[in-house]
């Protein structure tokens, strides 16, 4: 169906260009940055804003080739550092969506000892900074001879996206009437298969914008990987790329903007794909 | 199934939703808990059901005491005022739901009994819908299919037809009745609607703060209240009140109130001797006639038709009373009018504790 916007009388049609002419000023800055950053990936070389030399493929030349481009040589292929993201921002997230639907639904629908203080407890976790913790956890991986493993940093970057998760969830849960659970209970479900058969499948778009919000929180995530696996091969894509940003003596521009873009296109692809399910996070809407 | 409350106590902090109730559901009894919101009629409901916990006091279904199960294990089925049905599951799926948790239940029984279910309550052919393309109406039915499709031995409904148009009440109404009584199921339900209660029920409860006011059938209900909450309760238009004075006279009892003087029949005599009372009377127990066969004589206040009746309001001294009359009453406002008063039809209370007095 047509929508048709009548003109608001007394106001003139600038007044209702503004919103958008502001937000457009303000989000020119980044747009600049991101077209300049794809441009930038298939020429020789760019000053300021002006490609130098032809198009070219070169820069990307680390996909099929990286024996010929000097700052490969001493890292782990692409591929299976593009493998380990994906397995880190991906287990990451499903354990989380995992541990905060139980953890949001139990805090949402059961009276428990303690309820408020871990509530609490929880939002104040989700104001630590992570940084403050790294000795600490340093020292506890160590201990649990998770040092420099994968399954380590997936470990801590769950407990560090679990607040957030817990309290999203929560809020989803929350909105879902009590009449639905109690005839659950009453048609003879558990709490358990109540969880699972009714609140779950309702609080389904919750768990996808979470889940999408934790994937690209894990794809990002720079500071963990870097510290916690200094050795090549359980290497990430974001250090990777401040690999080559940090090699010394001079950058490769070029080189950079295409790790960068191949780096950012998941992501990118992910949100253009799940923007309506990323909206729902805010609006909260679960239809009862 | 015979369903009994001993003792019955809910309290939430310091607040008793439900106080020490005692009630008796006869096998196949149909009752129907009464009263204005807030009074712990749906506190009860829910724990008949299981889903809150009494603080003290027992209940029994048959000879078995269920307070301390698991409403799965009560043998209940039970519709909610929303209805609650499963959003993301069709019709088929929402009533098959109860019998998909009972191992004992094959499939192609399940699909069975789902059909017979919906067939009952004439849903057959939305099966594949899902809730939200369903009329309010039709909801309701789904929502009672998937309380009976396990053949639960007491059914419980919390305010079944209050999200219902007013046409469509009167329509479930009765085929809510008609289903309780066909199946022979134990009901019990809950509802803020005197008129609902008194239409469906066999025996009301009526409650006020947690407590028991009554417990009867509607007709005694009607009648004979039993305290001036129950008679101000139940009955529309509401019955008309007035502090009144019970003497004698020349060896009969008399009651006196705004100049009306009424003489009483033995069967009704609050024992004879002189006290104060509140008087109550039912606007369908008041007459208008010419001013001169009055009772008492008064002005009419205002005069609403309702097509099959008027209600009237007379302004009798300070007070002013409902009346019932015929639709071809034609007297305007200011007019006066005489008052008859039915005097069998009296109801007499304790003015302090509210009691009825005979």
């Amino acid at each position: 169906m047509a929508t048709v916007v009548a003109p608001v009388p007394g106001r003139s049609r600038w007044l209702v260009l503004m919103p958008y002419v502001v937000l457009a000023l303000a989000t020119l800055p980044i747009l600049v940055l991101y077209v300049w950053l794809f441009y930038s990936s298939f020429f020789p070389r760019v000053e300021g804003f002006r490609p130098i030399g032809d198009l070219t493929f070169d820069n990307w030349r680390f996909l099929w080739d990286p024996a010929s481009v000097p700052q490969m040589r001493n890292r782990p292929p692409v591929i299976p550092l593009t493998v380990n993201t994906l397995l880190f921002a991906t287990l990451t997230s499903l354990i989380s969506l995992l541990v905060s639907s139980m953890a949001g639904y139990a805090f949402s629908r059961l009276r428990f000892k303690g309820r408020r203080v871990f509530l609490g407890g929880v939002l104040l976790l989700h104001s630590f900074p992570s940084v403050t913790l790294l000795i600490a956890l340093f020292v506890v991986l160590r201990t649990l001879g998770l040092y420099d493993k994968l399954v380590g940093v997936i470990l801590v970057q769950t407990a560090f996206a679990l607040p957030f998760g817990i309290w999203i969830m929560k809020g989803f849960f929350d909105n879902i009437p009590w009449d639905l659970e109690m005839s659950a209970l009453v048609d003879g479900a558990g709490r358990l298969r109540t969880w699972w058969r009714i609140m779950l499948p309702l609080v389904k778009p919750g768990l996808l914008a979470l889940g999408i919000l934790l994937f690209v929180e894990g794809w990002n995530q720079f500071l963990l990987p870097f510290v916690f696996m200094p050795s090549g091969s359980q290497q990430t894509l974001s250090t990777l790329v401040r690999g080559i940003l940090g090699e010394g003596r001079f950058v490769d521009y070029g080189l950079l903007t295409a790790v960068g873009l191949y780096y950012i296109a998941p992501v990118l692809i992910l949100f253009v794909l799940a923007q309506d399910q990323l909206m729902r996070i805010y609006s909260g809407g679960v239809k009862g | 199934m015979r369903v009994a409350l001993d003792h019955l106590s809910k309290k939430f902090g310091d607040v008793a939703a439900v106080n020490e109730l005692d009630l008796e559901i006869r096998s196949g009894e149909f009752v129907a808990l009464l009263g204005p919101s807030g009074c712990g009629k749906t506190t009860t409901l829910l724990m008949i059901a299981g889903i809150y916990r009494p603080t003290s006091g027992t209940i029994v279904f048959g000879d078995r005491r269920v307070d301390d199960l698991h409403p799965k294990d009560r043998g209940i089925g039970m519709v909610f005022q929303s209805y609650a049905l499963y959003p993301h599951m069709t019709v088929a799926e929402n009533i098959g739901f109860p019998l998909e948790l009972r191992r004992s239940v094959a499939k192609s029984e399940r699909d069975e009994r789902v059909r017979e279910a919906a067939g009952r309550v004439e849903v057959g052919d939305l099966l594949e819908r899902r809730p939200a393309q369903l009329s309010g109406g039709q909801q309701q039915r789904v929502a009672l299919a998937r309380a009976l499709v396990k053949r639960p031995d007491i059914l419980l409904l919390d305010e079944p037809l209050s999200n219902l148009d007013a046409r469509l009440r009167h329509d479930m109404r009765g085929e809510i009745k008609r289903l309780q009584k066909e199946i022979g199921i134990t009901s019990i339900f809950v509802t803020h609607d005197q008129l609902e209660a008194l239409t469906m029920a066999d025996r009301v409860a009526v409650m006020r703060n947690g407590r028991l006011q009554a417990y009867a059938t509607p007709d005694e209900l009607y009648a004979r209240p039993r305290n001036r909450f129950v008679a101000e309760f139940i009955g529309t238009p509401p019955m008309n009140f007035f502090p009144a004075e019970l003497g004698s006279r020349n060896g009969s009892v008399v009651a006196r109130a705004e100049g009306i003087e009424v003489e009483l029949t033995r069967a009704q005599l609050p024992r004879g001797e002189a006290r104060q009372a509140t008087m109550g009377v039912r606007p369908e127990h008041l007459s208008i006639v010419s001013p001169a066969d009055g009772n008492v004589t008064g002005e009419v206040y205002v005069v609403e038709p309702m097509g099959r009746e008027q209600i009237v309001d007379v302004q009798v001294g300070e007070r002013r009373l409902r009346v019932i009359a015929p639709p071809g009453f034609t007297g305007r406002i200011g007019d006066r009018v005489g008052l008859r008063v039915a005097a069998e039809r009296l109801h007499f209370f304790d003015p302090t504790s509210g009691e009825r007095l005979s």
